[in-house]
């Protein structure tokens, strides 16, 4: 607070103005991708590209906005252990959780979501 | 003891652990608390999603979202996201009046947000889709559970219109319910009932589960199902009709018979013979009007079973007759679906009114140069709501 109000602002505003128009672009982008062709011939990259584009975003907005880019090395310390344990959180969730029909007895395989063939009926029809 | 020598009261100089404010410090440790919250949710969203068997997650447009409304909010927040800065920008500059209007702005667009997301949650509460499972109407799978609530519901609409018999056609109505409750409902009820196949008593469920919702199941499966039970229905069909019209006629020509012997009986020289004769066929007669009601009764229900099959299934279109009565929907994955969705997009619009909080606060006050450091505080958070909303678009609006 005080080391702000001690040194004259240096502005950065054209930066910002570009990085706003960058993100709406980029929110176009993933509405984009979400509704061509791309989601229905291959589906994965798709998924990659609109995880690619929010992850630009996100890029954007904290280097930028909130102004990591400026920041001096203390950034680091703060932030990545946190993404590390972030990224091992959601690591440990996979065996339990994202493999827990691999493990599944018949008798609780028959107790699991019926698949759905069609879902634009579903919608169609309530 | 060196130490305690070289200490210098006047040569004394303060030293940061980190070149940064007190106020800022905290609140970046704060965001990392944060990352790891939400990372967790996230991370959770996608492995349920992705470890889900396939076709078991409902698409975007199943659950009701509506691609664009995320879209809009998601410029919002941007649009918000920007405004905080110019904020700063103004308040670092010292002009308060400037900081504040763009403050205020902030404060509108973050309302905006919260608006077009309880738009949202309204029209997910109107389709049934509920976080609670105790309130939702979505069925995971066609099991008795499902069953019994299109049971009930359909019972629920007679009584209704029974309680309202003066408003037109609620005669066709109640015959169609009638139809629906006879020849789907209680059908399946009793075919899932009685048979001791597992794989029999799922395939009546699933059978009705796809009349009432096309897109549920196996499409070929449940027509092979219809009709073999077609053909066995039309052969016990014909064997019930042979049967009640030759018990008919035995019928008659026993009640004619028993007519020759009650006059007989009632002559004064009746032999005990003709009386034992008279009671025996009485009580055969009485056997054959039970058996022609109980093979009426199964012809009844074997025609209404058929009828309800042309009329809901067959005909082209059939199935939207089925709904109007408001049954629930099956959506696979529907629950844990809606488990997902409400957590995430709650928490998360949780963050966003402890921002709008934080502005009202921030409003009130004089936004110069004095009090940069807390914008910059406040706006850093609201960052990172709109760093949230940035990964829950695609993953919920558009995957």
């Amino acid at each position: 607070m005080a080391e702000n109000s001690q040194h004259e602002h240096k502005t950065h505003t054209p930066t910002f103005i570009a990085v706003f128009v960058l993100l709406c672009g980029l929110t176009g982008a993933s509405y984009w991708i979400a509704n061509s062709n791309m989601m229905v011939e291959s589906i994965g990259t798709a998924r990659g590209l609109l995880i690619a584009v929010s992850a630009a975003k996100a890029f954007l907005v904290i280097m930028f906005f909130m102004h990591l880019w400026w920041e001096k090395s203390w950034k680091y310390i703060l932030t990545l252990p946190a993404l590390v344990l972030a990224a091992v959180l959601v690591m440990l969730l996979i065996p339990d959780i994202g493999m827990r029909t691999e493990t599944y007895s018949s008798d609780r395989q028959l107790r699991a979501p019926a698949p759905q063939t069609n879902s634009a009926n579903v919608k169609d029809a309530h | 003891m060196n130490a305690e020598h070289d200490f210098d009261p006047d040569h004394l100089k303060f030293q940061r652990a980190l070149p940064i404010p007190n106020g800022k410090l905290a609140v970046w440790l704060f965001l990392s608390t944060e990352i790891m919250f939400f990372a967790a949710l996230i991370g959770s969203y996608i492995v349920l999603r992705f470890g889900a068997p396939s076709g078991t997650w409902p698409s975007p447009h199943s659950v009701h979202l509506e691609e664009w409304l995320g879209a809009l909010n998601t410029t919002v927040l941007i649009c918000s996201s920007i405004t905080v800065v110019f904020a700063l920008e103004a308040a670092r500059m010292d002009r308060s009046a400037t900081a504040k209007k763009w403050m205020i702005l902030t404060l509108v667009l973050g309302s905006t947000f919260l608006g077009v997301k309880a738009f949202e949650y309204m029209g997910k509460f109107e389709h049934g889709i509920y976080p609670s499972p105790t309130r939702s109407l979505m069925y995971d799978r066609s099991d008795s559970y499902y069953l019994s609530d299109v049971g009930e519901r359909v019972k629920f609409d007679l009584k209704q219109l029974a309680d309202s018999p003066d408003s037109d056609g609620t005669t066709e109505k109640v015959a169609q319910l009638e139809l629906i409750q006879s020849g789907l409902i209680n059908w399946t009820r009793e075919k899932a009932g009685t048979t001791l196949d597992p794989m029999m008593k799922q395939a009546a469920i699933d059978s009705l589960a796809h009349q009432i919702h096309p897109g549920f199941g196996d499409s070929e499966k449940v027509k092979q199902y219809l009709q073999n039970e077609k053909i066995d229905l039309t052969e016990q069909k014909k064997l019930l009709e042979t049967q009640i019209e030759s018990d008919t006629q035995s019928l008659t020509e026993l009640q004619t018979k028993i007519g020759n012997l009650q006059t007989q009986a009632k002559a004064e020289d009746a032999s005990e013979e003709v009386k034992t004769q008279l009671k025996s066929d009485e009580q055969a007669a009485k056997d054959l009007t039970m058996q022609l009601t109980q093979n009426n009764k199964a012809l009844r229900t074997i025609n209404d079973r058929m009828n309800a099959v042309r009329q809901f299934y067959e005909v082209e279109g059939g199935h939207e007759q089925l709904n109007g009565f408001q049954l629930p929907f099956v959506l696979p994955g529907g629950n844990t679906w809606a488990n997902t969705y409400f957590l995430l997009t709650g928490f998360h619009a949780l963050h966003v009114l402890f921002g709008l909080f934080a502005f009202v606060v921030l409003i009130v006050r004089p936004l110069g140069k004095a009090n940069a450091g807390v914008i910059e505080n406040v706006a850093l958070y609201w960052h990172f709501v709109d760093i949230v909303w940035i990964f829950l678009f695609p993953i919920l609006y558009l995957f």
